[in-house]
């Protein structure tokens, strides 16, 4: 059980998914100007990497490997990914409109996202379990929340401030992301001490 | 060769499984979208500004359909977008006068001085927390320039430290009297009525230290309206475009010269501040 | 004449007009994650540039026969393909790089370059054409990558491709090795690219690749 929230809370914070891993920086830095955008965005994204964690890990575990069919993971985790994506669009918009209207804009862009295919890959490469994997991408949901959220805030206040013309607009941003993360560097090896597991 | 066989037969299940889902679905969980919305989601001006009330085109347009809005509310459209919408609805269309923003302060840095030099967030809003604002006058324009930045048609600028509205450009979306933190920009129907350049209510003689081109609140006009369209409140004056004819009488008799004519000619002679305005225009 | 340089413009475009990294603000992920050490740049550079070649060439050849329903899964099952086929080849004979790039391989099949382009480009234009802007676009992305390997591992590790150039007892500026230094180093060099644009009047507008997009919708 320990090892399960050391999971969950290490994705959070030691190995965030935006700030140390570099997966989905695209809406990190796109769809974070707005508070609401960047909350129903990493909603949005959590509820996709934990749905297509619980479809694709038996799908390797039990149909591929075992076949020694491990190459095509590429290809079958993303046509996976895209139908479930497309599918859960099309179940949104009929039985959860309010869901919809909220998130229902963000999901084709979750499809093309480097994190959810990121976070199927990575289960395989830390050998996790199915429920220490369901864990991890829950964790990695929240993370990409946190540092969306956070980022917001931070954006707020660099787009009003006034840097050297050249700064302006995306470079300033960089610069702000970096500092984030440097914030959360200061995170590392935590998780260790609070759960007393060996790095 | 079993493996190369089986991995043909696992991918091809897979991507037949999911379009089989997907195929499903789409009949299964369709959902009717009246297409009236996407014909007044194309008339529409399509620059998702908000001024509606709605969260973009695509939005007010279903609302319209659903019959929850009226058929002109989309300023930047204008009349023609409305007489549109009305006859995609097969309804008739609603005529009113447009409204154009109008910036009901005329302090710029000639007229209105500093109290303070501040130097913190280029915001207005940011400005107006810090004792009201560094201009001398705490209700006029602070000229940081958010309203600036929440125009989506360019139709507003600061000259000289104060924010002019291109009555050209201005199509009416009321995007910027949301974002000034003073409240002082408003939306004038365009017609050729004249306009109280002022928002200052404090007292006249405070408005003299304050402000050169400030209202002083001595009910000149208010006596001398024959329609009774101009009043005094706060001790600065406001007009009702209701009642109001544009006989120009007001701002003949303001000693102060801040009422004039900003949309259409002047029925008198320009003062000094209205070719500023209208060189700005 | 006027033909080959239309193909020349094309190659070029690629490399420096609508540079993916630092003009159209695509593929930001890998620029971050694999510019820690030159090598690892290069060798992706060289990885992506292959798949953008022969997905671009294949998507090209079939725009015809796709159905415009079903693209965008068609193109990702195209795209996936090529990757497959170029991390299999990597993993077989350069095993530290495959090791080096780790999850970014596989990723290179959400790479919003590649899709953008298929979409963009492919789809529209004969199989040379596409070939060539692949070309262009690959070496673009090189380019841009190596700069910044260059940047974070000289100042990080003091070196350029292994081979030692700040002497060891200068001390490191490790930090530039760890995700803020790339951050900083991405947002610093396009800085430096801005400035140049603002020099010579060439100012574009750029907003985030592809999630730029649902920003203006929502």
């Amino acid at each position: 059980m320990a090892n399960l929230f050391f999971i969950f809370f290490s994705m959070i914070l030691v190995n965030n998914y935006v700030l140390v891993k570099f997966l989905g920086i695209c809406p990190f830095l796109g769809v974070s100007k707005k508070l609401d955008s960047a909350f129903g965005m990493s909603c949005a994204v959590i509820f996709v990497m934990v749905l297509a964690t619980a479809v694709t890990w038996p799908l390797e575990t039990y149909i591929l490997d075992p076949n020694g069919l491990h190459y095509l993971q590429t290809i079958v985790f993303i046509l996976v990914i895209a139908v479930l994506v497309q599918f859960i669009e099309i179940f949104l918009h009929k039985y959860m409109v309010a869901l919809y209207n909220s998130l229902g804009v963000y999901l084709p862009l979750i499809t093309t996202n480097c994190c959810v295919l990121g976070v199927c890959i990575l289960n395989f490469t830390n050998e996790y379990s199915y429920l220490e994997a369901l864990f991890c991408a829950a964790g990695s949901g929240f993370g990409f929340m946190a540092a969306m959220v956070m980022f917001s805030g931070v954006r707020k206040r660099v787009d009003a401030a006034n840097p050297p013309e050249c700064f302006k607009g995306l470079p300033i941003t960089l610069v702000a992301a970096s500092i984030t993360s440097l914030s959360f560097m200061g995170f590392g090896g935590i998780m260790n001490s609070i759960f007393g597991i060996a790095a | 060769m079993n493996t190369i066989v089986l991995a043909i037969i696992i991918v091809t299940i897979v991507g037949l499984l999911g379009a089989a889902i997907l195929v499903a679905a789409a009949k299964f969980m369709a959902v009717y979208e009246d297409p009236r919305v996407g014909e007044i989601t194309a008339v529409l001006a399509g620059a998702n500004c908000g001024g509606c009330g709605y969260a973009g085109c695509a939005d007010y347009a279903k609302a319209v359909v659903e019959g929850k809005a009226p058929c002109d509310k989309c300023a930047p459209g204008g009349a023609a977008c409305s007489a549109a919408v009305a006859s995609i609805m097969g309804v008739g269309a609603s005529t009113g006068v447009p409204k154009r923003a109008m910036v009901a302060c005329s302090g710029s840095n000639d007229k209105c001085k500093q109290k303070f030099d501040y130097q913190g967030i280029e915001s207005c809003a940011a400005a107006a927390m810090v004792s009201g604002g560094p201009s001398a006058c705490a209700f006029g324009c602070i000229g940081k320039g958010d309203c600036v930045a929440a125009c989506k048609f360019d139709a507003i600028h600061v000259v000289n430290g104060v924010a002019v509205v291109d009555r050209q450009k201005c199509t009416g979306c009321s995007a910027c009297t949301v974002v000034c933190p003073k409240h002082i920009i408003f939306m004038k129907p365009l017609e050729e009525k004249p306009v109280v350049e002022c928002s200052n209510k404090e007292k006249g003689p405070i408005v003299m230290k304050e402000c050169t081109a400030g209202c002083i609140g001595c009910m000149l006009c208010q006596k001398n309206c024959p329609e009774g369209a101009i009043t005094v409140t706060d001790f600065v004056a406001s007009i009702d475009y209701d009642k109001c004819t544009g006989c120009g009488i007001c701002t003949e008799k303001c000693p102060k010269k801040v009422i004039y004519f900003v949309d259409g000619k002047p029925k008198t002679a320009p003062n000094e501040a209205a070719p500023a305005e209208e060189k700005a225009n | 004449m006027a033909e080959n340089k239309s193909k020349l413009s094309i190659v070029t475009n690629g490399i420096i007009k609508e540079n993916p990294v630092l003009r159209l603000v695509l593929g930001t992920c890998p620029t971050l994650a694999v510019t820690t050490a030159v090598s690892n740049a290069l060798g992706m550079g060289a990885a992506f540039t292959v798949v953008l070649i022969c997905s671009n060439i294949v998507i090209s050849a079939l725009r015809k026969v796709i159905p415009d329903k079903v693209h965008l899964p068609c193109y990702i099952a195209i795209i996936a393909t090529f990757v497959t086929l170029v991390q299999m080849v990597v993993q077989a004979y350069s095993p530290s790089l495959y090791t080096a790039l780790g999850v970014y391989l596989p990723l290179i099949v959400v790479n919003c370059i590649v899709l953008g382009r298929a979409e963009m480009f492919a789809c529209k234009n004969t199989v040379l054409d596409s070939a060539l802007d692949g070309v262009g676009m690959g070496i673009g992305f090189t380019l841009t990558l190596t700069a910044m390997a260059s940047i974070r591992e000289i100042l990080s590790a003091g070196s350029w491709l292994g081979i030692t150039i700040i002497p060891e007892s200068i001390d490191r500026f490790t930090i530039m090795g760890s995700a803020p230094g790339g951050f900083f180093t991405f947002g610093f060099l396009m800085a430096m690219v801005i400035l140049y644009e603002n020099r010579t009047n060439n100012k574009i507008k750029r907003s985030i690749g592809c999630a730029g997009n649902a920003e203006e919708e929502a």
